[in-house]
């Protein structure tokens, strides 16, 4: 590549990591050495991954959405990282506890249902990255196009895919799908003096993942990675949840969504509490559901979630064996994820490993540091520092008799790449059907099924001498791509692939032209409740304002005639433009009245009215 | 479906043919490699050009998990010096099958007593399948060392086997 692009006249080339959790999401960007979040103002950094549909019609993500779940539960949306790039079957046990409704859609992909709408986990995931993408704007002050966005290192091919569909719904290019535990490994080592054999333990919200790195020079390379994409700290609170629900004096109130999320929200402030205390208490009054009080100690709660440690540390034992390595042979072991502040699980981990873990790095914001840091890389910005990530799970071809073929083994380097060449079986046959699984099972039953691949246009030839090469190459996405040419004539085949898992790309593209359409109707929608919300507002002000205020009688008759003139327009349902330029008119009034008075008044009352 | 021979590895690396690699420089001239060629420090322009950079990526990093082995690098030797060398000489000597099979047998019903006793047996066994393949190599006789490569298999699963055991 040329040396264009570093020319002093260029501006840097802004690329953002954003770390979407399954709990909770932020963004971070390094100009210079060091990365940093991106938050809005003094706002918490962590953004919750929640969207509120609210019956008025608004959507409302993050923390917003969060403050209305207890509200509105059954159109309140999170933890959708549980259900992108699956089908609704291997979702069923993760929808179960969920207060919000989630159907089997068309070829069996998940759906949230809400009211008459039906949307796909894609689609929730870009509205949080919608949302995450306009805090870092507002931090940043410039626009954002390109992104890093982090999965577990433990999701599949169906599921990365997915994550780059919900970027590109948000209307981001997404540069990198990018690891966790190996963007917080870089987060970490970044100082230099970290070279040595680092082990990520990574567990988040609904994930676990644990890597193995080693560290040289600037290079950051995976040995090995292992993980399960359905462990993590909403288990814990889960198993609390269910103690919970069995005190309710009523089996409904498992089924009633209300109370399933004020359970679920007492279940996770008391983990939270346990990780702090020996023993924490629960009252919560569920109204006619009746009331639970409940202790739990420490100890009892280690016991409960015991078993789920050890599922975490059996991983931690493979990984290093895949690796190559004894346990004592790792330098250091780094902690990421909100979860990993449990007591046990610190305990556990270092017993086994006999080291104590760093937790120099914030666990919640490692991952968005690091990948801040990849996004820097990518833009251009810093060639000493490299990342050489793998391929969680093997990839293969189903062979006769429902045998799975490996192409490329898992722990792979990626980029990777291999070709096989295939035939016809009958003569002038033109298409060959390939199926891809991805797991470590010899059966393709026991694998998942990515998707088949449909070979066309090979040349009408007897059976056998058509000779097409495949080349399946997973990219430094660790996502898929196959190629294939007919090796006697050279023509390119086209390859037609039906994903089993997640969106289609028509599907994908469809949806980004809706959303563009959509952006339209949202803007005006929501410009139509603000100005109208605003309206009622002052006129409920006023009023209140000139009971208190003492006003000369045709000042006061100024305002009143102003009040009415906007009451009559919200009475009429005016449009939003009509209801600005009144609310403004009655703004003029009470702000040129006499010693202000009336607008200190109006001023209070409004504020009042906001704290109520 | 036929497999279609990796490229050379040792083309790809630009490194001798030779089964006597030093594995610390082969490791530091795979990072230089990849620093020179990894999609991540050259962003292309056109779709053409990134399919180029990730497949010459690719390549690197899977001649690296072929050099790094030494009887897949092996392989790979013998079957640039000789193509299919390897699938010409797949029928082994019926003694040494005879002795792989009570070999295997050995392992599936060994006694944990034993176990660390027969890995050093089975490693030593390796060591010196290697040691044979190298002087095959060096004297120009592929054939010879293309047995030994399909040798060392059933060594080399039987010590895969006691692993999993324990």
């Amino acid at each position: 590549m040329s040396d264009a692009s570093a020319s002093s006249t260029e501006t840097t080339r802004i690329v953002i990591g954003i770390d979407l959790g399954t709990t909770n999401s932020l963004a971070a960007v390094r100009a210079g050495k060091t990365p940093r979040v991106l938050r809005d103002l003094d706002a918490d950094p962590l953004t919750p991954s929640m969207v509120c549909l609210h019956p008025d019609g608004r959507t409302l993500v993050g923390a917003e959405a969060k403050a209305l779940r207890l509200e509105h539960p059954e159109r309140t949306v999170f933890s959708v990282k549980r259900l992108i790039g699956r089908s609704a079957s291997e979702c069923h046990s993760d929808v179960v506890n969920l207060p919000y409704q989630v159907i089997a859609g068309e070829r069996d992909l998940p759906r949230i249902k809400i009211g008459d709408l039906e949307l796909s986990p894609e689609a929730i995931s870009a509205m949080v990255l919608k949302h995450i993408k306009a805090t870092a704007e507002l931090a940043l002050g410039h626009s954002v196009r390109e992104v890093v966005v982090t999965v577990p290192a433990w999701f599949d091919d169906a599921q990365r895919q997915a994550t780059k569909d919900a970027a590109a719904l948000a209307g981001l290019e997404c540069l990198r799908i990018l690891n966790e535990p190996t963007a917080a490994a870089l987060a970490y080592g970044l100082d230099g003096n970290n070279d040595g054999t680092v082990l990520v333990y990574d567990l988040g919200g609904g994930t676990f993942d644990v890597s193995i790195l080693r560290i040289k020079d600037g290079i950051f390379r995976v040995l090995a990675t292992k993980g399960d994409t359905h462990l993590g700290g909403d288990d814990f609170d889960q198993l609390l949840a269910q103690r919970i629900l069995n005190l309710l004096p009523s089996k409904k109130g498992s089924e009633d969504p209300y109370v399933l999320q004020a359970v679920l929200s007492a279940a996770e402030g008391l983990k939270m509490r346990l990780s702090e205390h020996d023993e924490a208490t629960l009252e919560l009054d569920l109204g006619d559901h009746g009331e639970v009080q409940l202790t739990v100690t420490r100890a009892e709660f280690e016991a409960a979630i015991a078993p789920l440690v050890q599922r975490t540390l059996d991983c931690v034992k493979s990984a290093a064996r895949d690796a190559g390595l004894e346990l004592s042979q790792i330098d250091d072991i780094v902690l990421v994820g909100g979860s990993t502040r449990v007591p046990l699980v610190r305990n556990r981990l270092e017993a086994l490993t006999g080291k104590p873990p760093h937790t120099e790095i914030d666990p919640d914001q490692a991952v968005a540091l690091g990948a801040a840091i990849q996004a820097d890389i990518l833009a251009g910005n810093d060639k000493s520092l490299l990342l050489l990530d793998v391929i969680p799970l093997s990839l293969g071809i189903e062979t006769l008799g429902g045998t799975v073929q490996k192409l490329i083994l898992r722990n792979s380097t990626i980029p990777t790449s291999v070709s096989e060449e295939f035939s016809t079986g009958v003569d002038d046959q033109t298409t060959v059907e390939l199926a891809i699984y991805q797991g470590e099972r010899e059966l393709s039953k026991d694998c998942r099924l990515l998707g088949e691949f449909k070979l066309r246009g090979i040349p009408p030839l007897p059976a056998g001498l058509p000779r097409v090469l495949v080349t399946f190459l997973v990219d430094a996405d660790g996502v898929l791509r196959v190629t294939a040419r007919e090796q006697r004539t050279g023509i390119e085949a086209s390859i037609q692939i039906v994903p089993t898992f997640g969106l289609t790309r028509d599907e994908v593209r469809r949806m980004m032209i809706e959303s563009i359409e959509h952006a339209q109707d949202d803007y005006i929608a929501r410009e139509e409740i603000e100005a109208r919300a605003k309206a009622e507002a002052m006129v409920r002000g006023t009023k209140k304002a000139l009971q208190i205020a003492e006003l000369p009688p045709d000042q006061t008759f100024a305002v009143h005639k102003a009040v009415k003139a906007l009451q009559k327009l919200l009475d009429a349902d005016a449009e939003p433009n009509a209801l600005k330029s009144a609310s403004d008119d009655l703004t003029k009034v009470t702000t040129t009245i006499a010693d202000d008075v009336i607008s200190a008044a109006v001023t209070k009352a409004l504020k009042e009215e906001q704290q109520q | 479906m036929f497999n279609v021979p990796a490229p050379d590895a040792f083309a790809v690396f630009g490194v001798s043919r030779t089964l006597d690699l030093d594995e610390q420089e082969l490791e530091m001239h795979y990072l230089k490699l990849s620093r020179e060629c990894h999609p991540d420090h050259n962003r292309a322009q056109t779709t053409d050009d990134c399919a180029a950079v990730l497949q010459r990526s690719a390549e690197i990093n899977d001649a690296w998990n072929i050099l790094r082995d030494p009887w897949r690098r092996a392989r790979a030797l013998l079957e640039a010096e000789s193509a299919g060398v390897l699938e010409r000489n797949k029928k082994l000597d019926p003694m040494f099958l005879m002795a792989a099979l009570e070999l295997a047998e050995e392992v599936a019903f060994a006694e944990s007593d034993r176990q660390a006793a027969l890995t050093d047996k089975l490693q030593a066994a390796i060591d010196s399948d290697f040691t044979a393949l190298q002087k095959d190599v060096n004297n120009g006789d592929f054939d010879a060392a293309a047995k030994r490569v399909h040798q060392s298999h059933y060594h080399l699963k039987a010590l895969h086997d006691l692993e999993a055991k324990s």
